[in-house]
């Protein structure tokens, strides 16, 4: 059978084919990756989509959860300090309750819880890079002096909270209202520490007695308060763990999606080098022969 | 009986054969690198033998002419895989060039919508940070501008193709002419004598008209009938049928026959085929995936934003415009608002807090009436445009390898082989030396029975 005798064409395609193997393999090793574009594996590229969307999430998330945490970590330790300072007012009304005290006894008793009064208030109004941690969604003062309310005090900031998205479908409260803390109708701490230091004041052991028990009862539901920045503590501590997981897991994925095994990418590299230069010396070997080569020139 | 003349002549015969075949060659030889030459051998036929008086004498050998080596069924495959490569070809360049626009650029729009969600999240943390809700206006108009930039790079892609169509047109409308006019030269050519090198030509214009467009061709008494599409005639003898282009009812460009009938649809293959597809199909329906994409992200994320109350206390306003003319909608795609102020972030109806955020971030994840996600909706028109891309080149590739084997074959029965034609060459060289031969050795002859019985020689 007769073969085709013009095998350039052929030749040249093999070549071109062997050249574009070896770029492929060259842009994979510099890249290091395997898809550089949708049509290199057009599922991976799609994945690769929703991958690069949560990375980016990421390292917000885990931007929110360390700030998350420093405002809850100050609330609580604000709590702290708050139920520090009720204790020391109980005491004080107790003090105040036994009926051994002077009148400069007392009044130097009602100074005391005056003093913690404003310490409370003070914390109440602890606000963090600029925000009222106990204002509710206000961007006022939250308490401010306000002689008409019976407790001295007037509440500015709102009742709503305000939460912080910390991971996709998942956002933590990070704040209660002072509303809810600090001047609630049922346990006024405010309020309690008020009639306290107008009970010392005014002398009677059994209002001092009664309104100790108050301040008694708002310090028990402070302490309640403390357990909902726990809690918030504990979940945004989890989620950094989850999130530093999530990202080794987001990376190995995208690893999977669109790297190159380099050891693979190398390998493939350098077969790809051997194949083009045997490619080419078989080219440059078979091209210049043919019959004229071996006989005589005429005579 | 057969004297000394029939020698001359069948000698002389020879002499005439082997110089023919040595045209041949040497014909040969010389177009080795022509384009669409087909190779040519003498053809040599034997005389009849004659009969003189119970003496049986051979008659020699005579040139019937040279004929081209050529196999038709061979030609008309390579027609037809040229046609689908060619179509491939051309789909393969202009999808290389459209997913360059969804590749991981960091302009992207999977980038943008990376951007925009994480510029969300950090809202979330520090929703009163001014810094901070200026880069969600920010990333909001990046996004805008990578639905504008991924558009406008469809557009140019199918703009391209658009422009390509009327010049293919033109280009298969000339090549009709020309082959009209060789099979009218074919025409003249004696029934079942060699068409060489008009048939050559002839074949060579079929072969580029077949990577233009799809065609059917037909072997009649008037040369070659060649129709596209579905037996739209380009060429009947020697008449050719011009092409036309005309713009449809919707914007895109309709090809039409000689009558004006519009045949788009049944020109699948072939440069026009594979630009008819890319800019009538390709495109417009990547486009109209991500025109549906712009607009329903938009309208939910718009929906969020009007739910809240941004930092001046008012109801909040649309965040996107441009997006309400489906068919315009990535292209035309805008940040309405003017200042990050006007970003609802509370959702209590005063200013101050930041719950509506969260719906607004929920507007990227959510699914919108697609029944995808954003991310999802643009991850499935990647999925479409790498997919098509892909497909484009394998097949390319794949009837590239087909082309290469029946060229190879068609290489074996037509192409020149010099070392061939060097074996020929000797042959034929001993042949017309050993004819020579023969001539002067009857002329010796000759001499010798003319001197007979005569003293002198002439």
């Amino acid at each position: 059978m007769r073969i085709d005798p013009n095998f350039v064409p052929e030749m040249l395609a093999n070549l071109q084919q062997s050249q574009v193997s070896l770029d492929t393999a060259l842009e994979q090793v510099s890249t290091g990756l395997s898809v550089n574009e949708p049509s290199d594996n057009p599922t991976n590229a799609a994945a690769m989509v929703q991958n690069t969307i949560a990375t980016g999430d990421l390292d917000v998330y885990t931007q929110n959860v360390s700030t998350a945490l420093s405002t809850v970590q100050t609330a609580s330790s604000v709590l702290s300090s708050v139920v520090t300072s009720l204790t020391s007012a109980v005491s004080a009304g107790t003090e105040g309750a036994n009926g051994t005290n002077s009148a400069t006894d007392l009044a130097a008793l009602a100074n005391e819880v005056e003093g913690i009064l404003t310490s409370v208030v003070t914390a109440a109004n602890t606000s963090v890079s600029g925000t009222y941690i106990f204002g509710g969604t206000g961007t006022t003062t939250p308490y401010t002096a306000d002689s008409s309310s019976p407790t001295g005090y007037t509440y500015n900031g709102t009742s709503d909270t305000n939460s912080v998205a910390i991971g996709d479908q998942t956002s933590v409260q990070i704040n209660l209202p002072g509303s809810q803390i600090f001047s609630n109708s049922s346990n006024n701490v405010l309020g309690a520490l008020s009639s306290l230091v107008t009970a010392l004041k005014g002398g009677n052991s059994s209002d001092i007695q009664t309104a100790t028990a108050s301040v008694d009862s708002a310090l028990n539901y402070v302490g309640q308060q403390q357990v909902f920045y726990g809690n918030a503590e504990t979940q945004l501590n989890s989620q950094e763990t989850f999130l530093e997981q999530d990202k080794v897991t987001l990376s190995t994925q995208e690893n999977t999606l669109i790297g190159v095994n380099e050891s693979t990418a190398a390998t493939d590299l350098s077969q790809a080098e051997t194949d083009n230069s045997a490619a080419l010396a078989a080219v440059a070997k078979v091209l210049p022969t043919s019959l004229l080569n071996y006989l005589a020139p005429p005579s | 009986m057969g004297g000394l003349n029939t020698a001359l002549l069948i000698g002389v015969g020879g002499l005439d054969a082997a110089q023919g075949a040595l045209d041949a060659t040497s014909n040969n030889i010389a177009n080795v690198n022509t384009p669409g030459y087909t190779r040519e051998e003498a053809q040599l036929n034997e005389l009849p033998q004659s009969d003189s008086a119970g003496q049986i004498t051979g008659g020699g050998v005579s040139l019937e002419g040279l004929q081209s080596i050529r196999d038709e069924l061979l030609s008309m495959q390579i027609q037809q895989q040229t046609s689908l490569q060619s179509a491939a070809d051309t789909e393969s360049a202009s999808l290389q060039q459209a997913q360059t626009y969804f590749s991981s650029t960091g302009t992207d729009v999977a980038s943008a919508l990376s951007k925009f969600s994480s510029s969300l999240a950090e809202l979330s943390g520090n929703s009163s940070n001014s810094a901070v809700q200026q880069g969600v206006l920010a990333a909001g108009q990046n996004l805008a501008s990578a639905f504008n930039t991924t558009s406008s790079g469809l557009t140019s892609v199918q703009t391209a193709a658009n422009q390509q169509i009327p010049d293919t047109v033109s280009q298969i409308n000339s090549l009709s002419q020309q082959i009209a006019q060789l099979n009218g030269q074919l025409a003249q050519v004696p029934a079942g004598e060699n068409g060489g090198t008009v048939e050559d030509q002839l074949d060579q214009a079929v072969q580029q008209l077949a990577g233009l467009t799809n065609i059917s061709v037909t072997q009649t008494n008037n040369g070659e009938t060649i129709t596209t599409g579905s037996g739209t005639p380009l060429v009947e003898g020697d008449q050719s049928y011009n092409l036309q282009t005309s713009t449809g009812t919707s914007g895109q460009l309709e090809v039409l026959d000689s009558n004006g009938n519009n045949i788009t649809s049944s020109i699948t293959g072939g440069s026009l085929g594979g630009a008819l597809n890319i800019a009538n199909q390709v495109i417009p329906g990547l486009m109209s995936q991500l025109n549906t994409l712009a607009s329903q992200f938009a309208t939910a994320f718009n929906s969020a934003q009007t739910a809240g109350t941004d930092s001046n206390g008012n109801t909040g306003a649309a965040f996107f415009s441009g997006t309400s003319n489906l068919s315009d909608a990535a292209a035309d795609m805008s940040v309405g608002l003017t200042s990050a102020s006007q970003i609802a972030i509370s959702s209590s109806g005063t200013s101050g807090g930041n719950g509506n955020v969260a719906n607004l971030s929920a507007a990227l994840t959510s699914a919108l009436p697609s029944g995808e996600s954003a991310a999802d909706g643009y991850a499935s028109i990647v999925f479409n445009v790498g997919t098509a891309a892909s497909n484009a080149s394998t097949q390319s590739t794949a009837i590239g390898d087909n082309l290469t084997q029946l060229t190879t074959q068609q290489g074996a029965v037509s192409a020149v082989n010099i070392d061939e034609e060097t074996a020929n060459l000797m042959r034929y060289q001993t042949a017309y030396e050993a004819a020579s031969r023969i001539v002067s050795t009857v002329q010796v002859l000759d001499n010798a029975a003319l001197n007979m019985g005569s003293g002198t020689s002439f």
